[in-house]
């Protein structure tokens, strides 16, 4: 009860294009089930805050379908809750955490809540950290600002007294700073700044190439189990998908799999999203693939990185490289003749 | 609303042939298909037929159910108006009295209906697997403007015997209900499903209400009642996926029906949609050492085994070296290295030791408890 936490999902990060087309950072499907938003969401209700502002610019729409009033996450409250606070075009886009311009169009958001201090994080940042941890280690340096690291790497995470977010939010102009990340990273006089030491799992997701690592990495046990430990769910938007089926035929090792999906072919070192269909003769290795595309027979794909409702045509061969996975945008459909 | 329909769904059954599967349970909160409980059917199938007023009649251990429909949320249930309405037995000036038969139980619940005040109510039961459209069915008991219409299945005539079979005239009029004949004249089963317009019903369940020798059920006294008082009584043909799944047998067949591409039962329609609750889990894993062939898996499982014909419900581990053939697992279950299970269905919860072998016994399906993994513990000097 004593942190209100701010979602940054206005932060734009130039590298995730292809996937940010049509959504926010906030809203990419990752792990199968999952938006990156769930884990930073369930992270804040899983460290016992139930105050939370979501900063989103354009375009949203995914976004706010996906949250909603918070019901899945606990937050649809009569006190308190989930806020979902839409930035303007002109404020939105920045590439640092934390813009001051777009939490100064929201300061009855932090007028309003009681609590003491304030947790500004954003959706690229996919870990378990715990915030009550953090605030106390906060509380206990005496810093005015404190940020969560893990070894020197930066987590775009911080605390600080909501009363100092409100003054930088007066300030920020003179003292020429554009956000809370800028303030940390400039060192600004005359704050004290803290550390916090986080030492979990955890994959900062800023370009298609971060993705495809972090995405492959969930197929990684110790690193799977280090993002979804016992007691601290991640939670989402529910979907009513039965289980999937494994048809005659079907082949799947090493891979993780959504509900709803329908598998008749071979899956490898692969991460298949809800409802998704991958016809016979169809060979994936190293491949993500989010809900609802379709794969028909005897294609061959590896390293590819399938959007929402992509259909791939018969015989379609596609190889991409770890570092530079072939990405298909949302709902685009690929014949054998477009390949060649 | 001139068209309002209520449903009261039964779901107060012991099922006593599925052993220890429901001595805890009532059989409507029967887990099934990986992810559901039966009753799930019968109430998405109401709301996917647009009826959002139900009442779920409990009474045998009632609790699992009760927590598990809470507001009715993912049924979308949770309104204002109507929703649903879980019904128990209550006590009143009269003192406690437990719903004693199918149609007392409507009996005792006319001030529910009474304050719900429908045109129409549909009679359901909580322990079958179908999907239907009630409205369908309640356009033709008003074209036939029906005193009662009963929905029916054609069944294997060797089985007929089994159910409460209708015969009916060329037209699909009833003529008569036979509860279990030993010579069946028509293989046309009775799924449990009536429609009555309302004020019909109440007067009948006040008349059977007033018979002390009636046993106050739907099918035995109630229907005759009607047959006799002259009512135009209509079986509605139903086609489709139907089971009843009463014994250990059945729910087993049940569950491979899904399995097969051609039992016309099949849970990925976006149109009919099966609403359940959905436990928050991560997605489901497949290791390195895992193997499927035809299996049905929810999220939360690690499946580093060799798993086929199976359905698997959540959170369920399969170990390396383990093998399931033909079987139903509950969730939260761990199957030990080198476990080997065939033509088995495992209860929730339990943690089947390595190497532990079971299979089917004289072609019946097995029950798995926590008895027989203890009995088999003690034999091995585990």
């Amino acid at each position: 009860m004593r942190l209100v936490a701010v979602i940054d999902a206005a932060v734009k990060k130039p590298g995730l294009e292809d996937l940010t087309m049509y959504r926010t950072t906030a809203s990419v499907p990752f792990a199968g089930r999952y938006r990156l938003v769930d884990f930073t969401l369930s992270n804040i209700v899983n460290s016992n805050i139930n105050a939370v502002g979501v900063f989103a610019s354009y375009p949203f729409v995914s976004l706010l379908d996906h949250i909603g009033v918070g019901k899945n996450w606990d937050l649809d409250r009569r006190k308190d809750g989930l806020f979902f606070l839409p930035v303007s075009q002109k404020a939105g886009g920045q590439v640092t955490v934390g813009a001051f311009a777009a939490l100064e169009e929201h300061t009855a958001f932090f007028e309003k809540s009681r609590q003491k201090y304030v947790v500004v994080t954003t959706c690229s940042t996919v870990c378990q950290i715990d915030y009550e941890e953090m605030l106390d280690a906060h509380i206990a340096s005496g810093a005015d600002i404190t940020e969560a690291v893990s070894r020197d790497v930066g987590l775009n995470s911080y605390i600080l007294a909501k009363s100092l977010l409100m003054e930088l939010i007066q300030t920020y102009r003179e003292k020429k700073v554009i956000s809370v990340e800028d303030v940390v990273k400039l060192k600004k006089a005359p704050y004290s700044y803290g550390k916090y030491e986080y030492t979990g799992y955890y994959a900062i997701i800023n370009s298609i190439e971060s993705y495809f690592q972090a995405s492959m990495d969930l197929l990684d046990s110790d690193k799977r189990n280090g993002l979804f430990l016992p007691g601290h769910p991640i939670y989402t938007k529910v979907k009513d998908e039965p289980p999937t089926r494994y048809l005659p035929g079907s082949q799947v090792n090493r891979s993780l799999l959504a509900n709803g999906s329908t598998i008749e072919g071979t899956v490898e070192n692969s991460i298949i999203s809800r409802a998704v269909v991958i016809k016979k003769n169809s060979r994936l290795d190293h491949c993500v693939i989010m809900q609802k595309s379709v794969i028909e027979e005897n294609c061959d794909l590896a390293y590819v990185i399938a959007d929402k409702n992509v259909h791939i045509e018969e015989g379609v061969v596609l190889r991409g490289t770890p570092e530079k996975p072939v990405v298909l945008r949302k709902g685009e459909r690929v014949s054998k003749e477009e390949v060649r | 609303m001139k068209r309002k329909v209520v449903a009261m769904l039964l779901a107060g059954g012991q099922g006593s042939r599925l052993k220890s599967l429901t001595h805890e349970i009532a059989k409507p909160a029967l887990p099934f298909g990986g992810k559901y409980r039966i009753i799930d059917f019968p109430l998405s199938n109401c709301v996917n037929s647009g009826i959002h007023t139900v009442g779920v009649l409990t009474q045998y251990q009632p609790h699992v159910l009760h927590n598990y429909i809470g507001l009715g949320t993912p049924w979308d249930l949770d309104r204002r108006s109507g929703g649903v309405t879980m019904l128990t037995p209550y006590a009143g000036m009269e003192g406690i009295k437990w719903y004693d038969g199918t149609a007392d139980a409507i009996y005792q619940n006319i001030k529910y209906l009474t304050e719900q005040d429908p045109k129409y109510v549909i009679i359901l039961s909580g322990d079958h697997i179908y999907k239907m459209d009630y409205q369908t069915m309640l356009d033709f008991h008003i074209e036939q403007n029906a005193g009662a219409t009963i929905s029916v299945i054609e069944v294997p005539w060797k089985d007929a015997s089994r159910f409460g079979i209708m015969n009916t005239d060329e037209n699909m009029q009833i003529k008569e209900f036979v509860e279990k004949p030993a010579e069946p004249e028509s293989n046309l089963a009775s799924m449990g499903v009536y429609i009555f317009d309302w004020k019909k019903l109440e007067k009948y369940l006040q008349l059977d209400n007033d018979n002390k020798n009636s046993s106050h059920d739907f099918g035995k006294d109630i229907i005759p009642l009607m047959l006799e008082q002259g009512e135009k009584m209509m079986a509605y043909p139903y086609k489709g996926y139907w089971k009843d799944v009463g014994t250990v047998e059945s729910l087993w067949e049940a569950n491979m029906d899904l399995l097969n591409s051609n039992s016309g039962l099949n849970l990925n329609d976006p149109a009919w949609r099966i609403f359940s609750s959905n436990p928050q889990l991560p997605p489901q894993v497949i290791g390195e050492t895992g193997y499927l062939q035809e299996a049905l898996i929810n999220e939360g499982c690690v499946i580093d085994g060799k798993v086929e014909k199976s359905v698997i419900f959540q959170d369920v581990e399969v170990k390396e070296g383990a093998s399931l053939y033909e079987c139903v697992v509950m969730s939260c279950v761990v199957v030990g290295k080198g476990a080997k299970l065939s033509r088995v269905i495992i209860e929730p919860n339990l943690e089947i030791p390595e190497n532990f072998e079971l299979k089917e016994q004289n072609g019946e399906i097995v029950l798995l408890t926590q008895d027989i993994i203890d009995e088999w513990k003690g034999s091995a000097g585990i």
